[in-house]
């Protein structure tokens, strides 16, 4: 099977952009991705276009049709209403338009599949690939590329990062977009696709699989429009980068009557999470998974082992994350001779040489990386569970400091736990901002250390 | 008149003789026209007696089915008890089976899904299906590694392949299974159940919708 993908690189990373729709209207969808733009500071040529344009927009030379601008564009971004989308895409084939983004609503999702297949017709034509109709589109904070018509004032714009967020729908998009802003790790590519009636989940995942800055993909889907495809580009993507998935519309649909066992049991979300078991998906239960998993992917290393280091200043966290460990398949390590003597030598008496270590409620910066240096060098210690209870005397910046540098050297993986008000959220950011994922409980800390553990067994095809 | 929507049940023999073609062991069975042969047939071993019908999908749930069969009252009463309950399904054969027993009965079943075509199925079986729905799907071909983690992925495996050996062996067959259902044309296949004893299998119930 040859499977063809769509080139969606001129939209992605676009050298010269129009708004078509564009306009002074500050209500208007044009004139937001106008102000976007203008926002993000894109580096080149922006062209508002405008079937009533009479000179300047928004202080740049505006244009009644596309063909007017008679100067290459990478991507065009259409935001006027449905019946007049067709024309102006067929503008776009004939002025050499090299992808396009239909923002504009109204097509198969109201029961306007005829429109919709004009538009299918007249991409083939001119061989122009366009994400939507009935999406948010792009946006790509490296590439200063933007086509969300959300004002910068309302949805926070995240940091820049390895994650990349793929979600058909534009609702589930912008909000969980809206919370990475609030998270630690910082974005490569949001794209919404919409209708998917040209450039869809498999090209996508393709033009991903091959870029650079994306370390971690994260997909909101409903539906995959080609599935044999969609198998195979995620076979392929998933053994260079993890894709964290979450399907929408779990409840069972009644698709004919099923007459054998196999066909009742097996419905199609059944198979949809079976195709993401055997390809590597690193399947996310709700919303909060995503983010989870993204953070620890983004900036963590992968082990195939699951026997974690618990330390904590608080005893009880530790119980919990004894409770947690267990139940996401996880276990503590067994410590060698040489650990345990080391960690006797180095910690106060008080301290019961174990797992969870309880390393005590005063237990400084100090005390902490005594602890983490001792246990790193223990063959049969995988990864870290770090509990950092910022309310005691010893937690401090100091102690974030230190773990940062601990997590810096990558040899493990390494979470923490902080759970807290604004001194707590403090701390949290700056170790977010330096790489170390924080999780508000030793239960979210586990689910998430399973994920990475379950990915890198699927990388090597461990059972 | 088949049930609506239905492919074609393919013949008890028929598919018999497919699975043995890929090496999947099934339970020694015959179609009988009466008591008599069925006695015969038993050779003095216990057997089970089925009716067979396009109508009836689940035969346990119309009683179409009598186990534990040992003398030959036995099998001759249990003829005349099953011709008058499938008489309402008719047409309808009547198959005898050599009696296998066994604590383990095990699904394998294969559909196709509209997204991702056709898909292999294993499970805890007999009439553990409907209750437990514990069960594991791939999307076919499956490799090694697919069957080997599907026995893992239930919560039954320790039931199922409580070692090594049987994994192997439990993988071996869903693999058969597997490449038998992505060959040959067939929309539905429930082989349910398979029963596991003695080091081996027997697939005691074949159900294959063309």
């Amino acid at each position: 099977m040859k499977t063809q993908y769509a080139d969606i690189k001129s939209i992605m990373d676009p050298k010269s952009v129009a708004v078509i729709g564009a306009s002074e209207k500050p209500e208007k969808v044009g004139h937001i991705i106008m102000q976007n733009y203008l926002d993000v500071g894109f580096q080149g040529p922006i062209y508002p276009i405008n079937i009533n344009a009479n000179g300047k927009l928004m202080g740049r030379q505006a244009y009644r049709t596309i063909l007017d601008v008679k100067k290459p564009i990478d991507l065009a971004v259409i935001a006027i209403p449905a019946e007049m989308v067709p024309e102006a895409l067929e503008q776009c084939g004939k002025a050499g338009v090299k992808g396009v983004v239909i923002v504009s609503g109204g097509f198969a999702e109201v029961g306007r599949k005829d429109l919709e297949e004009k538009l299918v017709k007249i991409s083939k034509k001119y061989k122009l690939p366009f994400i939507g109709p009935n999406c948010l589109g792009v946006m790509d904070l490296r590439a200063r590329n933007d086509t969300l018509f959300l004002p910068t004032y309302k949805i926070d714009r995240p940091k820049i990062g390895g994650v990349s967020f793929v979600s058909q729908s534009g609702s589930v998009g912008s909000s969980t977009l809206d919370l990475i802003s609030g998270e630690g790790f910082g974005l490569a590519h949001f794209i919404s696709y919409g209708n998917a009636s040209v450039v869809d989940e498999v090209d996508i995942l393709n033009y991903l699989a091959n870029d650079p800055d994306t370390k971690v993909i994260v997909f909101y889907l409903e539906g995959a429009r080609r599935g044999k495809e969609f198998i195979e580009v995620a076979r392929k993507v998933t053994q260079q980068k993890p894709i964290v998935i979450i399907k929408g519309g779990i409840s069972p649909a009644g698709v004919g009557a099923a007459h054998s066992h196999t066909a009742s049991l097996a419905g199609s979300y059944e198979a949809y999470e079976a195709v993401f078991r055997q390809n590597g998906f690193v399947i996310a239960d709700e919303l909060d998974d995503l983010l989870y998993y993204a953070k620890i992917f983004e900036t963590q290393p992968l082990t195939t082992g699951n026997r974690i280091a618990v330390i904590t200043n608080g005893g009880g966290h530790g119980v919990l994350a004894t409770d947690a460990l267990y139940k996401y398949g996880l276990t503590f390590p067994e410590l060698t001779k040489k650990t345990t003597t080391a960690l006797r030598k180095a910690m106060p008496p008080v301290v019961n040489v174990g797992m969870p270590m309880d390393i005590g409620g005063e237990a400084n910066s100090q005390r902490y990386m005594e602890a983490l240096n001792i246990l790193n060098e223990d063959p049969n210690v995988d990864a870290f569970m770090v509990i950092t209870l910022f309310q005691t005397p010893g937690a401090d910046e100091k102690l974030a400091d230190s773990l940062i540098q601990f997590a810096s050297q990558k040899k493990k993986p390494v979470v923490a736990v902080a759970t807290g008000g604004n001194y707590t959220k403090t701390h949290v950011a700056l170790l977010e901002g330096s790489g170390v994922p924080v999780y508000d409980s030793p239960t979210s800390a586990a689910k998430a250390l399973s994920a990475l553990i379950g990915y890198a067994k699927y990388k090597k095809r461990m059972i | 008149m088949l049930i609506e929507g239905m492919g074609t049940l393919l013949e008890y023999e028929k598919a018999q003789r497919l699975l043995s073609r890929y090496k999947i062991k099934s339970v020694d069975s015959g179609y009988v026209k009466s008591a008599e042969e069925a006695i015969k047939f038993a050779k003095g071993k216990p057997i089970v007696l089925k009716a067979i019908s396009q109508k009836a999908l689940h035969k346990s749930k119309s009683g179409l089915i009598k186990l534990n069969l040992y003398t030959d009252k036995q099998i001759a009463e249990a003829f005349k008890d099953l011709s008058r309950r499938a008489a309402k399904f008719k047409p309808y054969k009547v198959l005898a089976q050599k009696m296998v027993t066994g604590s383990v009965e095990i699904i394998i079943g294969g559909k196709v899904d509209q997204q991702f075509g056709k898909m292999v199925l294993l499970g805890l079986g007999g009439i553990y299906v409907e209750t437990f729905k514990d069960f594991a799907l791939r999307a076919c071909p499956i490799t090694k590694y697919d069957a080997l983690s599907m026995i893992n992925q239930l919560k039954s495996k320790k039931v199922i392949a409580p070692d090594a050996q049987s994994q192997e062996r439990v993988a071996a067959l869903l693999l058969k299974a597997s490449k038998m259902f992505e060959e040959n044309k067939m929309e539905e296949l429930d082989l349910n159940p398979i029963i596991l004893h003695d080091n081996t299998y027997d697939a005691v119930d074949l159900r294959v919708l063309q």
